[in-house]
């Protein structure tokens, strides 16, 4: 998808410029002249990226820019573009959140550059493999630019080998074509200057020629071309090399690259002279340098705050804080510290120029000499600059694949700890089921056998067994009958822990109803009295809460065994965040200095011989509600009836 | 011919749970052609083998948990073979697993029973059963 960005500049020059340029650079471009236009703009949809006057017929930029940051969504990078009148526009811009501020006049290519730079999505690809053509002839370049486009490449054209090596630098092609005979600097040049520069060096670049001369193509290679492809070839042999090229640079390169030497270089010129101040900045503009200009110390401090250059110019008279404290006081912050300095000297401070060096400068220059060699100068500084950053980079990148293979290591250690418990927890799973299975097998064989002959020994034999005899046999069967039910209950609790559960929207008004007819039938002779209020549906399991609502109203209809008729309520109450369900009954009670004994496995409040029961329903209970992510609990009073509650979260579970 | 004809084939390792289910039939009068093999190679070879039953059983009782070959096989290999595919056969096991239960049904069981523990259960179960496939159902001849 296209970025989108938005041009604000009361100019119509400039709206023309800016627009022909990003457009040709693939942006989409929306060009306004007041700040009205663009709030429109804005609230029809976001933009990538704002460029944004400072001066402007209704409002003030930098306002706007503070207005822009309050807005709800994504940070939208802006870029001010100002007349580089006052330095403090730009201080107070940088200073209200631009992410970047050019001056103009502006470098066309330097600012499709940065706004590119301050689009480009985190680990974006791009698209499909950039090509750089550089040739003269306006003739083989569309001829080249139509081929390549058609074979999928994105195409960017220059006419000269400077303006070739600056698209370069900006936009980081995928490979190179370039002419061999070219104006000014020739196509084995470029490739020579591509080479000398770090980040460019791995460029796969391919060198066309008319010639026929074996010399030539030795010079062609010699220079650093990865091919070399003669006009008369046609266009599919350049296809061909290019894709064999491009398949060759494919492996990725050992180290992310730094910043490259021809990309954007912004200087900050300091001097008190407004009239050298203009000069100098023309000059350095027509090399394509960004020039940010202040006209004090003070001011020159304020401004690196706020936004690092690359290159410090900075005159050694000034009024109010020297060029020599200004100088120190750049020096002795350590994030300015590898900021190249010259200082800018007349011929007549010699005494002052060797205490500007002696305060930390890299350079000193006088001002009369011509600009050709304050050019030269600079050029030397940010190469020193530039190798520098490379080392630091290239130490730190080691230093972070180091860092990463440690980790990397660790994350593997734990992956792997991980893993093995898993398979741990997984085996004694395997063995806990193998073992209920052997149980709910194993076990009952046996007594269904001391059940039965017991039973066989009662029909067969009966005449021969006294009351006694008879009273012992019927004795083993309860028991056994007993043992049965503990197998079972106990199996049940296993499973309601073992197995998953099936999520839905459970019926609690459907099971209760279900589980109250069950009872009746299970009861005839008894007087139960059942109220059931409105109940809301929940999220879980309908299977598990079935069993839920089973033990409990079973419960409530064994414990008021000696009601009549016993009452038994079912009723829902709205919490915020979650359902409580209750069962009420009249029945004996329970004492609640052991309510907490009520929901553990095999606890019973009561003698067998009052009531029966296994001691598992309640555990089965509390265990099948606390894996709803609810809670259980109990009131009662001995005699006077007991309350059995349970909550079940509304948020809806994760499985 | 060599076998006489037989109406129930149970298949039961376990000999308590054999006598006992032998003494429930006998009971209703069920067992006059009944045969008792004690594990699934055996019942195979009833069923299957050089010397085949003919005709076939009105009812297999078929235990899960057996010597050498087990319920879930013998299950597999009579529902495999056209001779047998349509035998009636009830799994009476003591599994109340849920997968064993689904499993035999995926075998193609014709009934699943759980053998209760309670003798009076287990013995109404049994002679249910047997009531059932031997007098009132039909077979295929």
């Amino acid at each position: 998808m296209k970025r989108r960005v938005l041009v604000i500049d009361d100019s119509l020059t400039v709206r023309g410029d800016l627009e022909e340029a990003l457009s040709n650079a693939g942006f989409e471009v929306a060009a306004v002249e007041t700040l009205a236009d663009a709030r429109k703009i804005l609230a029809e949809g976001t933009c990538d990226l704002v460029v944004l006057d400072v001066l402007l017929p209704d409002g003030d930029g930098v306002d706007f820019l503070r207005e822009i940051r309050t807005l709800p969504c994504a940070p939208t990078p802006v870029m001010l573009l100002s007349t580089e009148s006052e330095v403090k526009d730009r201080i107070r811009g940088l200073r209200t959140g631009a992410d970047d501020y050019v001056g103009k006049p502006y470098d066309r290519d330097w600012l499709v550059s940065r706004a590119r730079e301050l689009t480009r999505r985190p680990g974006e690809k791009e698209p499909a493999p950039f090509i750089l053509v550089i040739d003269d002839s306006p003739t083989v370049r569309e001829e080249l630019r139509g081929t390549l486009t058609r074979a999928g490449y994105e195409v960017a054209t220059a006419d000269s080998g400077e303006a070739g090596l600056r698209l370069a630098a900006n936009h980081r092609p995928a490979a190179v074509i370039v002419d061999s005979a070219l104006p000014g600097i020739d196509g084995a040049t470029v490739i020579r200057r591509l080479r000398q520069d770090t980040a460019l060096r791995r460029l796969p670049v391919m060198l066309l020629t008319a010639s026929e001369g074996r010399g030539f193509e030795v010079t062609a290679l010699d220079a650093g071309a990865d091919a070399y492809v003669r006009k008369d070839d046609g266009m599919p042999v350049v296809l061909a090399r290019l894709g064999a090229m491009l398949r060759a640079s494919g492996a990725p390169a050992p180290i992310a690259e730094p910043a490259s030497l021809g990309s954007p270089k912004r200087i900050l010129a300091v001097d008190d002279s407004e009239t050298y101040l203009q000069v100098l900045a023309g000059q350095l503009r027509g090399e394509g340098y960004e020039v940010a200009m202040a006209r004090s110390g003070a001011e020159a401090l304020q401004l690196l705050e706020v936004q690092p250059v690359d290159c410090v110019l900075l005159d050694l008279l000034m009024p109010g804080l020297s060029g020599t404290e200004t100088c120190r006081a750049i020096k002795k912050n350590p994030g300015w510290r590898d900021m190249p300095l010259i200082m800018l000297t007349a011929l007549d401070e010699r005494e002052a120029m060797i205490e500007g060096i002696n305060a930390g400068a890299d350079d000193y220059i006088t001002k009369s000499a011509d600009f050709e060699v304050l050019r030269a100068r600079l050029r030397a500084q940010l190469r020193r600059k530039q190798f520098e950053e490379e080392n630091r980079h290239i130490r730190e990148e080691l230093g972070r694949r180091e860092k990463e293979a440690v980790e990397e290591r660790a994350a593997r250690v734990l992956a792997e700890t991980r893993s093995s418990l898993m398979a741990e927890l997984e085996k004694k799973n395997l063995e806990l089921e193998a073992f209920s299975y052997s149980v709910s097998h194993d076990l009952r064989a046996p007594l269904r056998a001391i059940d039965g002959y017991c039973a066989a020994i009662q029909e067969d034999c009966a005449e021969r067994l006294d009351d006694a005899g008879r009273g012992h046999f019927a004795r083993v069967r309860k028991a056994a009958g007993r043992m049965g039910r503990l197998i079972d209950d106990l199996l049940a609790f296993s499973r309601v822990g073992r197995l998953g559960m099936t999520l839905a929207s459970v019926d609690m008004q459907g099971l209760v109803g279900a589980a109250i007819a069950e009872l009746r039938e299970q009861n005839p002779s008894r007087p139960l009295e059942f109220t059931v209020d409105p109940l809301p549906r929940v999220h879980g399991d309908s299977s598990l809460l079935g069993l839920v609502v089973q033990n409990l109203l079973s419960n409530a209809v064994k414990y008021s065994a000696g009601r009549a008729p016993a009452f038994i309520r079912v009723a829902a109450e709205d919490r915020p965040g979650e359902t409580v369900f209750s069962v009420r009954d009249n029945g004996v009670g329970f004492d609640p200095q052991y309510t907490h004994k009520l929901f553990g496995v095999f606890q019973r409040l009561h003698r067998a011989d009052e009531f029966e029961g296994t001691g598992v329903g309640l555990a089965l209970v509390k265990r099948i509600v606390e894996r709803h992510g609810g809670r259980v609990w109990a009131e009662g009073t001995p005699g006077a009836g007991a309350a059995f509650h349970f909550a079940i979260g509304k948020e809806a579970l994760r499985p | 011919m060599t076998q006489e004809s037989v109406d129930i084939l149970l298949v039961e390792d376990n000999p308590d749970d054999a006598d006992l289910t032998i003494r429930t039939l006998r009971k209703h009068h069920l067992s006059n052609a009944l045969r008792h093999v004690r594990d699934g190679e055996e019942a195979l070879r009833f069923l299957l083998g050089p010397e085949a039953a003919s005709p076939l059983p009105r009812l297999v009782i078929l235990d899960l948990k057996l010597p050498k070959v087990d319920g879930f096989e013998v299950l597999r290999a009579l529902r495999a073979d056209p001779r047998t595919k349509t035998v009636p056969v009830v799994v009476m096991t003591s599994s109340r697993e849920d997968k064993d239960l689904e499993k035999c049904y995926e075998l193609g069981t014709n009934s699943y029973v759980v053998k209760p523990i309670e003798f009076g259960d287990f013995a109404e179960a049994v002679a249910r059963l047997g009531l059932y496939w031997i007098l009132t159902n039909s077979v295929p001849r």
